[in-house]
């Protein structure tokens, strides 16, 4: 609990209306999107530029005060809940996109901003930010650099981490650093922007980005692809990415998630198929045409049954058909857990065929889908919080489909990051040496342990 | 207090439904000015689950929280989850109010307004009057008040006698093919009478006959949006048994949050339900009678959606627009709620005029003259905002455009 000279510290200089240390409020940051017991924090604040997050960071230093950054609180694995309590910092209101540069292709933007505002401004100018995550209309770019958040174009056009050029941050002492710049090559000193990225706040609090834009894709062609065995779906992506062909979008569906969706859109999927592959192509029009003829090929061969969206209107039904994945299923029992198995693309049979088995063992109602095309699949669980009994099972089939995915020259998270939903299960992925090199790390920049304690078990 | 904990337990199953995943926050008008989370839908569900969880004490300090909602629906709306935050809220507030009792001068407005409508028209002469007394004309009939916590708006002019004064009845159309039931709500009977007028005469053209009650009793949302739940179900229940008693299919409105609040929330909060379908007017016109205008304006117009209209499943507003009125139609970028939220813009006038105002400014920079919307609430914000902001743009119902065509039309 801070005493009221603390409280008056922080209100001196963010303003009394800026600081927030009732328990209605600071209640309202205790969780994220990760399904965990809320933690309050004591003081919640919301600087309004750089200079007070400096001001914040030495007060919390001096008095021992964890701090936690918060962007949208739309992270899946727990990253801002305050599990040691303390101060919680909103990025929101650093929330300026700074330049959009048409010549040198890139953008400057503060931590707060919302990715979609980003996307939209370059699209503006002809310009393309291709991290999408679902959450794009929510969360920021620096809680999307924290996660090196992915989507549903990671395939061709990679993650954050592809476009993270620049970066400025504090670190624990209230020191300014600076890293990268707006060069395309920059070999300067340590490369503090692939620190940065999946730090999940661990590092420093990131206040402004400099992020690579691209041209935007001229042509796009989509298809809906209907499998009867989802087994030859997943065989379907592993052979389109043999062929040399990169598709924008490769995403599944299994047969549960159709009916679900089917069922809570009307958009009139097939719920008697086992699978559904998403497939867009986009780039130059006579590319995408020779490689499209060529996909159409191979599922073919797989058995699949092509549906050709023909109009801008076909293709946003399709699209529908993946967005509401999640939130359909989120309708059907009051808990959902979205898991983040990610294999190497050539093992996603394997690794749906062990979901499903797992599903079995344990009786649990999953709807498997995903970013199949990076391996990237979110087995979700749906269950209920209540029921103690269930939740052990839940805990179970969770650390097997983590163990089999690591079997498969996987990861616990393709895309969600550790936060510490899986801390417990990090050290199994990257062995222990690792870890200790994590932890000096973490202690040489921050002695006290104040950023974000506790998190990926540092 | 215990009564009261276990009271908002039983929303648990609705509460239940939120996942948690943020989405509302990119969908509520107020979180994208205050930026908090407490302001967003997440927010108000978990303070609630934690009142009943135990980890919050006082449960009246959530109340705040969940006043500070103008009801929108727009959470609801895109929640993917598909939570009724709108039922939740309203429920959640009814409870709280158990403990924290409206103040008696709150009390005293509501009874009269909602309970007594006939003295509330009685008194409608006076406002008028009143109305000219204690303001300064800013436009033709719009004035801004004088005195006290109403010096800040420009409000419209209140009618002379309210609509169900002058046309409470039967309005019997010449070809009489079907009779539907006109409620005209509070708003299109004392600040928009034209709009009730407009509809009259245009649904009598096509050989509707209009039934008006003489005595226009409030949807009750007010007092619902303030906590008082009991005296909103006596509203519903009493509209309805005066509705349902009419023999004809079809109930007219011209009001989405009147509609809302008989046909929609009304059922989920009392046992009772309509016998009839609802209907705006406009969708009435597109959907039931099959009409269309050819309405011809040489002025830039855009469209204002209602929150409560926001689904395509239920009106699909700017195709209606695109179709019957011809001319330079701008697209707003800004498609936020107008701020105004009933209660919400008498309590919290700054923040709900805050919200307003963005649209405003944006109707300026595109000079826009004419903005329709078939919403009486938005109407009157929007109207405040844009003289605030210094353009010279009016808010106008579609409907009174139809009517003066098929009146110009028959000469
Ligand atoms: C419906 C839904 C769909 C999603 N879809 C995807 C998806 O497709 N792909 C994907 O990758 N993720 C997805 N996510 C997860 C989530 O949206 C991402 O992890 C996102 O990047 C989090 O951004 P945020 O602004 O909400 O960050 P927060 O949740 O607020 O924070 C996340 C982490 O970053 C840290 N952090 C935030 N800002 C800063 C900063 N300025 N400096 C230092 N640390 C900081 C926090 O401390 C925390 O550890 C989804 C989430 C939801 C709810
Ligand atoms: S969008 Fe719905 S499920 Fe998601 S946080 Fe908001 S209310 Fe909850
Ligand atoms: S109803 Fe509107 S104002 Fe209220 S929380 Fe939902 S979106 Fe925000």
């Amino acid at each position: 609990m801070l005493n009221n000279a603390l409280i008056k510290k922080f209100e001196s200089i963010l303003g009394k209306n800026n600081c927030f240390t009732e328990p209605e409020d600071t209640m309202c940051y205790s969780y994220d999107a990760f399904s965990a017991e809320p933690v309050q924090p004591d003081i919640v604040v919301k600087p309004q530029n750089e200079e007070q997050i400096k001001y914040i960071i030495n007060i919390c230093k001096d008095e021992n005060i964890p701090i936690v950054t918060r962007g949208a609180g739309t992270n899946l694995s727990g990253g801002t809940v305050p599990v040691k309590k303390g101060c919680v910092l909103l990025t929101t209101c650093l929330n300026k996109i700074l330049e959009i540069n048409e010549n040198d292709m890139y953008a400057v933007v503060e931590a707060g901003v919302v990715t979609a505002n980003l996307a939209n401004a370059a699209i503006k100018k002809g310009l393309f930010y291709p991290p999408d995550p679902g959450s794009v209309n929510i969360s920021t770019i620096g809680g999307n650099v924290a996660e090196n958040a992915g989507g549903l174009r990671g395939l061709k056009y990679g993650v954050t981490k592809d476009y993270l050029m620049g970066v400025d941050f504090y670190d624990m002492d209230g020191n300014y650093v600076k890293g990268g710049g707006k060069t395309v090559k920059l070999v300067t000193g340590l490369n503090l922007p692939g620190l940065m990225i999946s730090s999940e706040g661990l590092l420093g609090i990131m206040t402004k980005f400099v992020l690579k834009l691209i041209p935007k894709p001229k042509f796009s062609k989509s298809m809906l692809v209907i499998y009867d065995d989802v087994i030859k779906a997943c065989e379907t992506v592993s052979e389109i990415i043999a062929a040399k062909i990169l598709p924008a979008t490769l995403e599944l569906l299994d047969s549960f998630t159709i009916k679900t969706v089917e069922e809570a859109t009307k958009i009139g999927l097939p719920t008697n198929a086992d699978a559904l592959l998403l497939i867009e192509l986009d780039g130059h029009e006579a590319q995408v045409l020779e490689d499209f003829e060529a996909v159409k090929d191979i599922c073919i061969k797989l058995g699949g049954n092509i549906k050709v969206a023909e109009t801008a209107q076909e293709r946003d039904k399709l699209w529908e058909a993946r967005r509401k994945a999640l939130s359909s299923l989120a309708r059907l029992k009051p808990t959902l857990i979205l898991e983040d198995a990610t294999v190497v693309r050539s093992k996603i049979p394997e690794m749906m065929k062990a979901i499903n088995d797992i599903k079995n063992k344990y009786n649990l109602v999953i709807g498997t889908f995903g970013h199949a095309g990076d391996g990237n699949l979110h087995p979700t669980i749906l269950t209920d919080k209540r029921d103690k009994e269930e939740m052990v099972r839940v805990e179970k089939a969770i650390d097997e489909i983590f163990a089999k995915a690591l079997e498969l020259d996987g990861t616990l998270s393709g895309e969600h990051g550790v936060g510490f939903a899986k801390a417990k299960y990090l050290e199994m992925e990257v062995g222990s040496g690792t870890i200790e090199y994590m932890k000096k790390l973490k202690k040489g920049v921050d002695p006290q342990n104040l950023l974000n304690p506790h998190k990926m078990g540092l | 207090m215990d009564e009261l904990i276990k009271e908002l337990k039983e929303l648990e199953e609705l509460v239940l439904q939120c996942m948690k995943c943020g989405t509302c926050q990119a969908h509520c008008p107020l979180y994208q000015k205050d930026l908090l989370e407490s302001t967003v839908a997440r927010g108000k569900i978990s303070l609630i689950e934690s009142v009943y969880e135990g980890r919050l004490e006082n449960a009246t300090k959530i109340l705040k929280h969940l006043d500070y909602c103008i009801l929108c629906g727009r959470c609801k709306e895109n929640c993917p989850s598909g939570v009724k935050t709108d039922e939740i809220f309203l429920k959640a507030k009814a409870v709280l109010r158990k403990i924290e009792k409206l103040p008696s001068w709150g009390k005293a407005i509501l009874k009269i307004v909602m309970e007594k409508p006939e003295l509330l028209a009685k008194i409608a002469p006076l406002m008028h009057i009143g109305m000219k007394f204690g303001a300064k004309r800013v436009k033709n009939d719009i004035f801004k008040p004088i005195l006290g916590s109403f010096s800040k708006r420009n409000v419209k002019q209140i009618a002379k006698k309210p609509f169900s004064k002058t046309h409470g009845g039967f309005h019997k159309a010449q070809n009489e093919k079907m009779e539907v039931y006109f409620y005209p709500g509070c708003a299109a009977n004392f600040i928009f009478p034209e709009w009730g007028e407009g509809i009259i005469s245009v649904l009598n053209h096509f050989g509707v006959s209009v039934y008006v009650p003489e005595v226009n009793k409030c949807c009750g949302i007010p007092a619902a949006t303030l906590g008082e739940l009991e005296t909103y179900k006596k509203m519903v229940n009493e509209n309805l048994d005066d509705i349902n008693k009419r023999d004809c299919e079809y109930v007219i409105t011209c009001c989405p949050t009147c509609q809302y609040a008989l046909s929609e929330m009304g059922p989920k909060v009392t046992e009772k339900s309509p016998n009839k379908h609802f209907y705006d007017i406009l969708m009435f016109l597109d959907e039931v009678l099959n009409v269309k205008f050819d309405v011809n304006l040489d002025e830039k117009f855009s469209l204002h959606t209602p929150c409560h209209y926001l689904s395509p499943k239920k009106a699909n507003l700017k195709k209606h627009l695109e179709e019957n009125i011809q001319g330079d139609f701008v697209v707003l970028e800004n498609q936020s709620c107008c701020g105004f939220g009933g209660t919400f813009n008498m309590k919290k006038y700054d923040d709900s005029k805050a919200v307003g105002m963005s649209k405003a400014e944006e109707v300026k920079s595109k000079n826009v003259k004419k903005i329709f919307t078939p919403c009486p609430g938005c109407a009157m914000q929007l109207t405040d905002a844009i003289v605030e902001v210094g353009s010279q743009a009016t808010v106008e119902h579609p409907i009174v455009y139809y009517a003066k065509e098929l009146k110009n039309n028959a000469f």
